[in-house]
């Protein structure tokens, strides 16, 4: 009876059980002399085992990782940007600096990805990096690996940008009046920021100088008297932060937004307020911003339908036209054809 | 390629065209050459064949049958079982007669291709399956047009004078040219009228930048090589070939671009922290446009000018629906 034994043939009989004949290893002369070996880049060893470069660059992130104290899951999932990425094609090429950088990048996707506000501006000082070289990198992970990621949450940077001020607890170089409750500061900041937004400040702008800004705004409305006289230089001094460059214009901006709010308020109107005295009234403003932004935005779409009609009336009837000037207005034949082409399309 | 969708397997042919590192050079403001130079061949022949057959057909349109456009999900779902797909994607582009048009040129060609399979994946920025997808914005009507042209403002072409040129000696005997053998290995020449900047290479190769329409640009690459033949070179002027065309124009209102970036994930790139406007490469056809919450876009990657326009027509009612409404 045939009768295997794992993968080993056997014969075995019927009646007693006893193994009558075993299976060889191999049945001809032809099957032990003239058979390849199975090498080892088809057997399951290599896929199972990773490239040297790839097991240092996902150590390198992993490093990334543990310097920026990240929790386990974007750790993990920063490690499986790179283990997908680093063994392909397009980036096995790369040199060493662009290798790190793509390390930084699949950090940097993955704390996007689980809504972790890490900015492009601390990868960069982190790896010693050029911004445009980062961007590349980043530009091509993205492409190659189809990854969807998330923008940078405005709401969490504002949370983790504030812990880094100092302005939160008493110190010998910080004014007693400077001083300000954290919670309360992250959430008017967060107002701040979120009006920013709903006034297009936002879009297209570093995010971290609008923080800033807000974080200033908020911290001076909190306490005026104290406060007012202090710029925006000497509040980043003091809180032990840099001044991005942009935030000055953009802290003009929000003062802009705000006054223009504050007009709609009757009881700020009399006031006549300026870019300073605003700020006191911040709390009030942004209690009733969703009203006060409605109303502002209207009068501006009223005032853009004014100056279009304006401009029509003002052309005159029977002005000189010149040759020149009909001409600008004709379309070649070259670009009549094309034209045409394209409303064809439509 | 298994389980990869005819759309990534699209968009991959796509990507890998585009030379991922040179991709920052599209915010150099004023780098002589622009996108890429070098004629893309063979990747391109599926899309050749795409934008080739529009012209070749008869620009008459009576001829084409076109009543069987609004049913061409129910007629074709047992030959092109992605046109289903087609509805979202017309949602997606937001322009329904141009997909609707692609699909009639598309569906002939495969027709006649007598391959019914293929077109599918050739015509997959007609009809992708689609990821999941955040809510899109609403189909306008087709007849509703923008009402606005995009203008030309930079055309990029190259020419072959088809003889071998002493740099040096141009250098030395044209009032207009410069020359750096240190700093770049080509003569760099301008002239007033078209207001042009041409690259002068010894092999006789030439690229001719800033002109604002094609016939200027091919203008003042003749303009260039009277100069060169006028310095006593046999200059011809062979395989004149726009290669790239840039046109810019404001749709006048806000647009959130936040929201953009979250409708369109797959064509969209939008990083405030690397660059202020979004990065929408659209697929058909193939521009790239950078939008700016201003409201202006500009487009780039064409090689003719109905390419922009048809790219703006695309954009606009996309563009549209994310108008500022706070």
């Amino acid at each position: 009876l045939p009768d295997a034994h794992y993968a080993q043939a056997q014969l075995v009989c019927a009646a007693c059980g006893c193994v009558a004949a075993e299976g060889l290893l191999t049945t001809t002369f032809g099957d032990e002399e003239h058979l390849r070996e199975v090498a080892f880049s088809r057997s399951t060893g290599q896929r199972e085992q990773r490239s040297r470069s790839v097991q240092r660059g996902v150590k390198r992130v992993q490093d990334l990782c543990r310097v920026l104290r990240l929790p386990r899951a974007l750790e993990e999932t920063a490690v499986s940007h790179a283990e997908r990425a680093l063994p392909r094609a397009a980036f096995r090429r790369l040199g060493l600096p662009k290798k790190e950088l793509l390390g930084g990048c699949c950090v940097l996707a993955s704390c996007r990805q689980h809504g972790w506000p890490l900015t492009m501006g601390t990868l960069c000082s982190l790896l010693y990096a050029d911004a445009e070289l980062l961007a590349g990198v980043y530009r091509g992970l993205r492409a190659e690996l189809r990854l969807c990621v998330p923008a940078l949450g405005l709401a969490e940077l504002v949370k983790t940008h504030l812990n880094s001020f100092r302005l939160f607890q008493q110190a010998a170089d910080i004014p007693a009046p400077f001083v300000e409750d954290k919670e309360q500061t992250v959430t008017r900041t967060l107002q701040v920021v979120e009006l920013a937004g709903d006034t297009w400040l936002v879009t297209g702008r570093h995010p971290v100088p609008i923080v800033t800004a807000a974080a200033f705004l908020a911290w001076q409305s909190l306490r005026p008297a104290a406060r007012l006289a202090c710029t925006l230089a000497r509040f980043c001094r003091a809180a032990g932060v840099e001044v991005p460059p942009p935030a000055p214009l953009r802290l003009k901006e929000l003062h802009d937004v705000l006054l223009r709010m504050a007009a709609q308020l009757a009881w700020l109107r009399v006031l006549r307020l300026d870019k300073k005295t605003v700020v006191k009234h911040l709390g009030d403003i942004l209690q009733h911003r969703v009203f006060l932004l409605r109303k502002a935005f209207r009068t501006e779409d009223e005032e853009e339908e004014e100056e279009d009609e304006e401009e029509k009336e003002e052309a005159p009837l029977d002005a000189p036209i010149s040759d020149s000037e009909i001409e600008q207005y004709l379309r070649g034949r070259e670009e009549a054809r094309a034209f045409g082409k394209a409303k064809a399309w439509l | 390629m298994d389980g990869v969708s005819p759309l990534e397997q699209y968009l991959e042919r796509c990507n890998g065209q585009d030379d991922i590192s040179t991709s920052p050079q599209l915010f150099a403001p004023m780098s002589p050459y622009d996108v890429d130079l070098p004629i893309q061949t063979t990747p391109d022949a599926p899309f050749a064949s795409q934008f080739n057959q529009p012209k070749e057909l008869p620009p008459d349109f009576s001829s084409v049958d076109l009543s069987f456009l609004p049913d061409i999900s129910q007629d074709d779902q047992d030959q092109n079982p992605c046109e289903g797909a087609q509805d979202t994607q017309k949602e997606l582009d937001g322009s329904v007669s141009r997909n609707e048009d692609s699909g009639v040129f598309l569906e002939e060609s495969g027709l006649s291709e007598a391959d019914t399979t293929q077109p599918c994946s050739e015509t997959s920025g007609v009809c992708p399956p689609l990821t999941p997808m955040t809510p899109v914005t609403p189909v306008t009507p087709a007849s509703e047009s923008s009402g606005i042209v995009p203008q030309l403002q930079n055309i990029v072409s190259t020419v072959n004078l088809a003889c071998k040129l002493d740099l040096k000696n141009i250098a030395l005997h044209a009032r207009n040219a410069e020359y750096n053998p240190k700093r770049f290995a080509a003569v760099i020449m301008r002239i007033r009228e078209p207001r042009t900047t041409a690259l002068i290479f010894s092999s006789g190769k030439m690229v001719c930048t800033g002109a604002k329409s094609e016939e200027q640009s091919r203008l003042a690459a003749r303009k260039y090589a009277r100069v060169v033949q006028k310095l006593g070179f046999p200059a011809k002027f062979l395989d004149f070939k726009i290669q790239n065309m840039v046109g810019s124009c404001d749709v006048r209102f806000p647009i959130r671009l936040e929201g953009l970036v979250l409708t369109h994930q797959q064509f969209s790139s939008y990083e405030p922290e690397l660059f202020p406007g979004l990065i929408y490469r659209m697929v058909k056809p193939r521009i790239v446009l950078l939008i700016f919450v201003s409201g202006k876009v500009v487009l780039t990657g064409a090689k003719e000018r109905s390419e922009i326009y048809e790219a703006f027509e695309n954009i606009y009612p996309i563009l549209k629906g994310f108008k500022k409404s706070s």
